[in-house]
């Protein structure tokens, strides 16, 4: 009897962990470019019954628009959420977001530079960094009409050349956004209402510009600093120029985060730590293409070679972010129809 | 009484107490009614933008489907040639055609490294693309043209066939030449057809949704595209509540405007005889072929968007670069979720599927209801109300399911797909009622009669008698309803959840995530299977007319 219990039970275990589902949100691009399919594979391997399942239909800003509209509605949704640039965190914070996390089960963690760290590992931890800047493509366009300076980027020569992200939907589309708050102050409204003029689009996300950038539907666009690394090792050749407009990048931490809803935090927290694990950190800089956050994952030397590091990096500070940033974004719509 | 009282009840826990929870949230603000949210939207410069833009392409797309549409019209009725019954067919296409499918042609073929650009630049050794009308405001225009030219083709070709043709006649041999007949004689008959038509055209424009999302950029967005952003994006309910209200105002407005002129095309005259044509290709008259100077820019336009989502899905290089390949139709039907989805692709189609199904019947079933009320209280005013969907955009009714679905009574349903198949049965059972409602009225009520004379009830007398006959109109307008739902993205974007996914959100979200090759064949399978929904409603209605006639 006791034996029969006992095997109905393991039957039942195996039967909940055979079920067991961890849905995991992210940008697309994590997806289609960075390391989501390894990680898949790797959390799979290590906690056999158990499915690890990639939600990626938009860009980071978009996808927590969706988890807090999910959340707000009652809806099912995430358990995890990897891929917040550090100027998307206020917002996710001051819409109660996340849960708070044990660093005692990332043990990964302790390689993780503190200056990547924020709010004391409390609700996010980075898993990699890097620069958003404007990249131009050095087959399409002409040596005299690369740009300088963001101000280079009004130039009528220009017209229908530049893409841009929605600073709405797209974390370097709103890291780029606020660079040019740093970079203008006060008079930001005035750049951006002629920029507007002089842009060929404005995309929901990075993966569309960029690939318009590929495809050769225009020559500039915003990316980040490491795609020279990525035109070089992909196309032998540095087809992608990475421009620092006087030095300047603005500087781009990525985070993850445990959804507050979640009934499965250990898993959750198994995933973050493999995330941060030396192996998948490796893959980070040719399948994601920006740094990793584990200072023990190696990097390749060509990556290291042709990856840009600003020389000026730009940052803004999360409280005034958080103080600003919805004002600033309706006063940027308000553009829009200009 | 009770044929009136179901499909009442029906719309008001469907639409108006939906529409209720809109007004609710987008007018009350600390426990009291107040239209300072209204005030403060209307004040925002970026909601003025929205309603400057909307209005100003649809002005723009109405004019230029006016001017392609109109030589259509002209052709289709003036001119006999080879293929001219198959084009006639062909603007019916638009009806059905998923807007997102268009979007996606577009942007393959008029793309700055798209077909066009590429046959051109390699013609005529450019180093530039010549043609740069996407993401701009001449591309989402040129798309509503491509959608609605056609329409006003119908419109003209309509109006024209109406006309007595003894009157130019007598025209002419009064003295007039054929311009002066023209003008003073034909054209002042068409007016009213081409106001309708351009009424209809405008309504549509400026509640147009996918086209200006997947074409417009952040920069030409319209009204309905900004409640979704607000709704679904910015996650700020009251304000899209606010916004979905401005819009519901202006659609009930517009749509009112054009049901008024409707009369005015419907007065037709009494017609002798049909309207002669003559051969398009003549010897002796050259000057015919300069139609070729609108036909092929015209080919252009229509058949290359279509043409490049068609060939793309199987000409696009699969991984590994082979084409042409299949591989992107494994995709568009793979069972795997794939993450720029959220769903699998097959699940989306059989979402799709089983939400059209649901729809269709659905529509029949509320549009049957619909004009049995009307065919017994011939009221105006039940007639407004039960034609109330008519004039509410599907993105305000999905917000108001959206909304209506998260609080009692609704949210005791099972929800997953069902708002969003309410919200489609809801935007497709005026179409039955369009459909059935003059079928109905045009069968001898003596048959009835008889039936209830030999001791049938009304019932049985309607299903034995009515129904059989009302057959061929019931078949179109489901087939109709069937296709129209799964096409539709607006609603569908707004009721997104998880684990409901369509076809036309999978092919924007490949689109998005710039998967062409499976958006390509995701919409060929939806091209496809609207083609079919159509070629069998033109040969049922061509049926159903001939016998009408007889």
């Amino acid at each position: 009897m006791k034996r029969l219990l006992v095997l109905v039970g393991a039957a039942f275990l195996a039967l909940y962990a055979w079920g067991t589902e961890l849905v995991v949100y992210t940008y697309d691009s994590f997806v289609s470019w960075g390391p989501a399919l390894a990680i898949k594979e790797a959390f799979e391997r290590a906690h056999p019954g158990v499915k690890l399942v990639w939600i990626a239909p938009g860009d980071s800003s978009e996808m927590l628009a969706r988890l807090i509209a999910e959340l707000e509605l009652g809806l099912p949704t995430a358990d995890v959420f990897v891929g917040l640039a550090d100027v998307e965190v206020p917002r996710a914070l001051a819409r109660n977001v996340f849960r708070p996390l044990d660093p005692g089960r990332l043990q990964n963690l302790r390689d993780v530079p503190p200056e990547l760290r924020i709010g004391g590992d409390r609700f996010v931890v980075p898993y990699d960094h890097g620069y958003v800047t404007l990249v131009y493509d050095a087959r399409a366009l002409p040596e005299e009409l690369v740009p300088r300076t963001l101000t280079d980027l009004l130039r009528p020569e220009l017209k229908g050349k530049i893409v841009l992200q929605d600073p709405r939907t797209s974390s370097p589309g709103l890291s780029f956004f606020l660079w040019t708050i740093v970079r203008y102050g006060e008079g930001w409204p005035a750049f951006w209402e002629k920029l507007l003029r002089n842009v060929l689009t404005v995309t929901r996300g990075w993966s569309e510009s960029f690939d318009m950038l590929e495809a050769g539907e225009a020559p500039i666009g915003v990316s980040y600093a490491t795609d020279e690394a990525y035109a070089q090792i992909t196309y032998g050749e540095r087809r992608f120029r990475v421009l620092t407009p006087e030095g300047e990048g603005f500087r781009q931490v990525e985070y993850m985060g445990i959804v507050r809803t979640t009934t499965k935090v250990e898993l959750a927290h198994a995933l973050l730590d493999l995330i941060l694990s030396p192996e998948i950190q490796e893959l980070i800089p040719t399948s994601q293409w920006m740094f990793p956050a584990n200072a023990r994952a190696r990097v390749p030397e060509e990556f290291a070679r042709y990856a840009v590091i600003p020389a000026r990096p730009v940052t803004l500070d999360p409280e005034t972010i958080a103080q600003n940033l919805s004002g600033w974004l309706r006063t940027w719509q308000g553009l829009l129809g200009r | 009484m009770a044929w009136a009282a179901l499909p009442i009840l029906f719309l008001a826990f469907a639409l108006f107490l939906p529409l209720g929870e809109v007004f609710r949230l987008g007018l009350r603000a600390e426990g009291g009614w107040t239209a300072d949210r209204l005030r403060e939207l209307l004040a925002d410069p970026y909601v003025r933008g929205l309603l400057r833009f909307t209005f100003e392409q649809a002005l723009l797309s109405t004019a230029l489907s006016l001017v392609l549409g109109f030589p259509l019209g002209w052709l289709l009725t003036r001119y006999r040639f080879p293929g001219r019954e198959a084009l006639r067919a062909a603007t019916l296409v638009p009806f059905v055609l998923p807007p997102i499918t268009v979007a996606l042609g577009f942007i393959l073929f008029f793309g700055h490294a798209g077909y066009l650009n590429g046959f051109l630049q390699g013609l005529l050794g450019l180093s530039e693309p010549p043609v740069r009308v996407l993401y701009t405001l001449w591309g989402i225009v040129l798309a509503h043209a491509f959608y609605n030219a056609p329409v006003v083709a119908r419109f003209v070709h309509a109006s024209w066939e109406a006309q007595d043709p003894s009157q130019v006649e007598a025209a002419r041999v009064l003295g007039a030449g054929r311009l002066r007949a023209f003008l003073t004689v034909t054209l002042p008959g068409l007016v009213p057809g081409l106001l309708s038509a351009c009424a209809l055209v405008f309504l549509l424009c400026t509640l147009s949704f996918a086209i200006p999302l997947a074409l417009g950029g952040a920069q030409y967005a319209t009204i309905e595209v900004g409640v979704y952003h607000r709704a679904r994006v910015e996650v700020d309910l009251p304000g899209a509540a606010a916004l979905a209200l401005v819009v519901l105002a202006f659609s009930l407005l517009l749509t009112y405007l054009y049901l008024r002129g409707g009369g005015l095309v419907q007065a037709r005259t009494a017609r002798e005889r049909e309207q002669p044509a003559v051969p398009l290709l003549d010897r002796k008259r050259p000057g015919r072929l300069l139609w070729v100077l609108y036909l092929l820019p015209a080919a252009l336009l229509f058949l290359g968007p279509i043409g490049a989502v068609v060939a793309d899905s199987f000409l696009r290089p699969a991984p590994g670069g082979r084409s042409p390949t299949l591989h992107w139709y494994g995709i568009a039907l793979s069972a795997d979720p794939t993450p720029f989805l959220g769903a699998s692709p097959l699940g989306s189609i059989l979402t799709s599927l089983g939400v059209a199904l649901a729809a269709a019947g659905g529509a029949l079933a509320l549009g049957l209801a619909v004009v049995a009320a009307l065919r017994r209280l011939r009221s105006r005013a039940l007639e407004t109300l039960l034609m109330a969907p008519l004039g509410v955009s599907s993105v305000v009714l999905g917000l108001a399911l959206l909304l209506a679905f998260r609080r009692p009574p609704l949210s005791l349903l099972p929800s997953g797909p069902l708002p969003l198949a309410v919200a489609h049965v809801l935007l497709t059972y005026p179409f039955v009622v369009r459909a059935v409602g003059p079928l109905w009225e045009s069968l001898d009520p003596h048959l009835a009669e008889a039936a209830r004379t030999l001791g049938a009830s009304r019932l049985r007398a309607f299903l034995t008698v009515e129904l059989p006959l009302l057959r061929p109109g019931l078949l179109l307008a489901g087939a109709l309803a069937f296709s129209l739902s799964l096409g539709e993205m607006t609603a569908a974007a707004m009721l997104a959840r998880p684990g409901v996914n369509t076809i036309p959100l999978a092919i924007y979200q490949f689109l998005s995530a710039r998967r062409f090759g499976a958006a390509s064949a995701m919409a060929t399978l939806l091209m496809a299977a609207t083609a079919v929904v159509v070629w069998a409603w033109d040969r049922a209605g061509s049926r159903w007319l001939g016998r009408t006639r007889a």
